[in-house]
């Protein structure tokens, strides 16, 4: 092990630079790929319902004729793709074989498989943790933090940095709230101390083949953002 | 334990640039990270110690903690 002075003895070279540029550039390629399309990462914990909400929204946004595609990431198994490709939706699943989180380097990877061709949408659902995936751009949009009830109100103080660095914060599994202590107003009130601009939802994916009922889970608010979110990358990439 | 892949990606940045050319060790690493980074700089040093490179086998990590999200190479010690 080498001493202080010794350590002090060789050259200083000043840097400066972004640690991650090489996750960064190659985010930034999966961008240009992506074109028109607008792209939302999904963060969570395990089990927060990232794949139900998108079986719940896919089916409305290909009925008011988006085209959408689903990159899913998991540490093992196709489980969650098996799900998106019952929506007929093009879908591809990349597996990390242990590694906690998805880089652009995967996603970049993807793409020479999924068929992305004229897509309006494509949801990337990253691998189920609140810590590692947030440090990795892979050339979204837009983060997208997914938060279930049970999880308890504390989740955005106690890992903050998913919460700052999302736009959007969807509370999920409402409808398991008349059963829990899970307090709502202090999930909002903890997540916008760590992000005071980040947008928020509250939605259930339970019953939603009843019709209409997407009015009351929430999810119809969602939906809007994410058509509101498409117009507005469509008419930054015709500039 | 994603400090490994911050590690490898902060080698590579420093390979891509020219950092590393004619370098037989690094000795220091200086890093600006920020709170919401979403790292550990334990565990980050600890994933530095254990890189399969013999250039940073004696390699010590500084940080400079401040607001935001950043993670900056500020600057290296290289022998």
């Amino acid at each position: 092990m080498l001493n202080s002075s010794q350590r002090r003895a060789g050259r200083s070279l000043l840097i400066q630079r972004n640690a991650l540029e090489t996750n960064d550039i190659i985010a930034n390629k999966n961008k240009a790929l992506f074109g028109k399309a607008f792209v939302m990462n999904f963060l969570s914990s395990p089990g927060s319902g990232k794949t139900s909400l998108l079986e719940s929204i896919i089916p409305i946004l290909k009925s008011d004729g988006f085209k959408v595609a689903v990159i899913e990431g998991d540490v093992e198994t196709d489980l969650d793709k098996k799900r998106i490709d019952k929506l007929n939706v093009p879908a591809y699943q990349i597996i990390t074989n242990g590694t906690c989180h998805l880089d652009a380097r995967m996603v970049s990877g993807s793409l020479n498989s999924l068929d992305i061709n004229g897509a309006d949408i494509i949801f990337i659902e990253n691998v189920g943790n609140l810590v590692c995936p947030t440090s990795f751009n892979l050339g979204e949009d837009i983060k997208a933090v997914v938060l279930s009830v049970t999880e308890g109100d504390d989740k955005p103080l106690k890992y903050p940095a998913a919460f700052y660095k999302s736009k959007v914060m969807i509370i999920n599994k409402i409808d398991l709230l008349p059963v829990l202590d899970s307090d709502i107003a202090k999930i909002r009130e903890n997540a916008l101390s760590i992000n005071k601009d980040m947008v928020i939802f509250e939605t259930s994916c339970k019953n939603n083949s009843k019709a209409g009922n997407t009015y009351n889970n929430g999810l119809q608010d969602f939906i809007s953002f994410i058509k509101d979110n498409v117009s507005l990358k469509v008419s930054v990439f015709k500039k | 334990m994603h400090e490994f892949s911050i590690a490898l990606e902060i080698v590579d940045t420093l390979q891509l640039n020219g950092y590393l050319e004619g370098v037989k060790s690094v000795s220091e690493v200086k890093l600006n990270l920020g709170k919401y980074s979403g790292v550990d700089k334990n565990y980050l040093a600890f994933a530095f110690q254990n890189l399969n490179d013999e250039r940073f086998k004696d390699v010590l990590l500084d940080f400079i903690l401040n607001d935001g999200d950043e993670i900056t190479i500020r600057e290296i010690l290289v022998d």
